[in-house]
């Protein structure tokens, strides 16, 4: 089972690479048939995607969430799908030109980690786990089309409004409005997230709230987010103000699931 | 909003910046990592224990006063934008943040909004009035998530001032004061599942609570993620280690047998300036070249016991001890025997977890309500010629809304008039 999920975690590799290829193919191109394969191509690969993590949680007999190469998988796959969504929602191809390099970074720092199967420690044995890791990959992949929506938006005030970009990006007070949705889905999953993770370390450590690195890097996240939110209510702020602080809010969400790993241990040194 | 955002802002940079440094060591350990000067400056700004700085609950209170002062302030106007929203004539005589379109056929319009349900009235001139108005509650969003941080930070505070918590350990057989409870603390037993790689799966303690003034005494297992209450304090089997018996023998006879957990110190019964201190233990035993002593393994196949010896408070000497090796000391003869695993509890009483519990439960709803239910109103009056004039509102819909609203009109036959121009009602 793990030779089969090997091989298709390396198709959905190589099919995130030539998706991505596309991407820029129809941007530079500008021909909108290869973002309409793109983005078939992308079903496809969340299809295969998917496939990858059901293979995993049977043969390790756990959700597949448990480790760094787990999470990554996950996380790309739950940007692969929020992006997925929001393309065809709002009918926005060029998202898609953008998503896909980030899926890619993911994927491939996923493909950099260790793939072995390892037993789960005892703190980890418990029913919280698929609650609270599952949200958290729902909320990273939501701040991630966010990321990538405020990049946008941040781009759309360099370009002009006649050409392909003007075109295809939507007028700012809808991009506003498409990055806020995304942001409100990731800030409802990560307020989620933070609460099962307190129930659940309040059941295994006898302690809701440690200040824990991780744990204060996730609030300091939905404090970043939050003031995303309270900008977007502000004359004058709304628009590029907020859009930055989706940048520093998703560079916050890599920090807490990499950095706080690598730099700051304490009791989620196994995540 | 302003002070709101910067209190944020100035929270989250809190937040990140305490993560940094080490919490909880004491000034020779800063001095160590950061120099004199960086160590005093922390300890000065209580940096060391951050989140229980002056400074960081002054923040935190200012949060909670501008939530509370927000909510307050809020409310009634809330109130009175709530009730105008579920109203008709409120809605006619307000032209802002209006979309509006003309046509014959309402009904068709409200269906393809997914608002079949309006109610008819009349106008003060006997016009026909369709009105429907959906997700009013979603006007409360922010309001009850701030309600319901307020209550989550109160009862976190609460927790802290009043609630207690314990680390007791023990090796099986071993009873422990319970913290200034007067209650003791006795591990009946400690077992630990171990896999066929060595690796732990589940420990498990048994415990007694006695408490010795009332003479009475309850018992419970405790395990990691399953948690056990006795005496209105909640167990929790949150780690463990090794321990070991050490047998000390004065020339040749015996002299004491204790239990001694790992990073416990042991005083010799008739010669209590002689200290033997039990560094560590090494279940698997190797030495590794450049690195120190290691465990191989989980599994006690080669145990060594690394020690230290005080006499007056000088250390005398260190080494490893494998298997049933004796150390000498003048007349004493000291032997480790019988490695076992001790437990590690942690012990708590928080009568304010219910109060944090529902206030996330809360904050959850508030933003629910905030992103999800998108409080609209659609407002249909006829005109003398026959022809409606439908106007929808959205508080949080925006441009999606009215695009929302532009293609159910088109698909309804109506023909869309600009923003804000019904301003005369």
């Amino acid at each position: 089972m793990l030779q089969a999920e090997n091989i298709l975690f390396t198709i959905a590799l190589i099919g995130y690479f030539i998706m991505t290829i596309m991407n820029f193919a129809f941007v530079i191109m500008k021909k909108e048939k290869l973002a309409g394969t793109a983005m078939i191509l992308q079903t496809g690969i969340l299809v295969l995607h998917t496939a990858v993590l059901v293979l995993r949680g049977l043969s390790a007999r756990r959700w597949p969430m448990t480790n760094q190469y787990e999470f990554a998988v996950s996380f790309a796959w739950a940007l692969c799908l929020v992006s997925l969504i929001f393309i065809r929602k709002y009918r926005f191809p060029v998202l898609g030109a953008f998503a896909s390099p980030l899926i890619l970074l993911i994927i491939g720092y996923a493909s950099m980690q260790s793939r072995e199967v390892r037993e789960l420690m005892p703190s980890l044995r418990s029913s919280w786990l698929a609650f609270h890791v599952s949200t958290a990959i729902i909320g990273y992949g939501a701040f991630g089309v966010a990321f990538v929506l405020a990049l946008i938006f941040l781009f759309r005030s360099r370009i002009k409004e006649d050409g392909f970009w003007g075109q295809h990006i939507p007028q700012p007070e809808k991009l506003d409005m498409i990055s806020y949705r995304s942001v409100s889905l990731g800030m409802l999953f990560l307020t989620l997230t933070i609460l099962t993770g307190a129930i659940w370390a309040e059941q295994a450590w006898g302690s809701y709230w440690s200040w824990d690195p991780k744990e204060t890097w996730s609030l300091v996240t939905w404090i970043i987010y939050a003031v995303y939110l309270h900008l977007r209510l502000r004359r004058g702020w709304k628009g590029k103000a907020a859009a930055w602080f989706a940048v520093i809010g998703f560079v916050c969400v890599i920090f807490t699931y990499i950095g706080v790993n690598t730099f700051l241990p304490g009791i989620h040194s196994y995540a | 909003m302003p002070f709101a955002i910067a209190l944020l802002v100035l929270l989250a940079a809190a937040c990140a910046f305490s993560s940094t440094v080490t919490q909880g060591q004491s000034y020779e350990y800063y001095n160590a990592q950061y120099g004199e000067r960086t160590a005093g400056l922390i300890l000065a700004l209580r940096l060391d224990d951050a989140f229980h700085s002056w400074w960081f609950i002054g923040l935190s209170a200012a949060l909670c006063l501008n939530l509370l002062c927000c909510n307050l302030i809020r409310l009634p106007l809330l109130l009175k934008r709530s009730r105008a929203f579920a109203n008709p004539e409120s809605f006619i005589s307000s032209g802002s943040g209006v979309t509006e379109a003309c046509g014959s056929e309402p009904e068709k319009l409200l269906k393809a909004l997914g608002m079949p349900d309006a109610k008819e009235m009349k106008t003060a001139d006997g016009r026909r009035i369709l009105f429907s108005v959906r997700n009013r509650p979603g006007l409360w969003g922010a309001w009850v998530c701030h309600l319901g941080i307020l209550l989550l930070i109160l009862g976190f505070a609460l927790g802290q001032m009043t609630g207690k918590q314990f680390t007791v350990y023990g090796l099986p057989g071993q009873t422990k004061p319970l913290g200034d409870t007067g209650l003791l603390v006795t591990v009946n037993d400690f077992q630990a599942e171990v896999r066929e790689d060595g690796s732990a799966e589940q420990f498990t303690a048994y415990l007694i609570a006695e408490d010795p003034a009332a003479d009475t005494r309850e018992s419970a297992s405790v395990s990691v993620n399953a948690p056990a209450s006795m005496y209105g304090y909640k167990f929790f089997q949150n780690s463990y280690g090794w321990g070991a018996d050490i047998r000390i023998t004065k020339d040749g006879q015996p002299l004491q047998t204790e239990a001694v957990c790992a990073g416990d110190f042991l005083a010799v019964k008739d010669k209590p300036e002689l200290v033997i201190y039990f560094q560590a233990f090494y279940p698997d035993y190797v030495l590794i070249e450049g690195s120190g002593p290691s465990s191989q393994s989980m599994l006690p196949k080669n145990p060594a016991y690394l020690y230290r010896v005080y006499y007056q408070n000088q250390l005398l000497g260190m080494n490893a001890l494998q298997g049933n090796e004796e150390l000498t000391i003048d007349e004493y003869t000291v032997v480790f025997e019988n490695p076992r695993y001790y437990t590690l509890l942690a012990v708590k009483r928080d009568h304010f977890t219910w109060l944090v519990l529902i206030g996330g439960i809360i904050t959850l709803a508030g933003l629910v309500l905030a992103f999800y239910l998108c409080p609209t109103a659609v407002c249909a009056v006829e005109e003398k010629n026959g022809i409606w004039r439908v106007r929808a509102k959205s508080s949080k819909g925006g441009v999606l809304f009215r695009e929302t609203f532009e293609k159910a009109a088109e698909e309804s036959g109506f023909s869309m008039k600009g923003e804000n121009e019904f301003a005369s009602g």
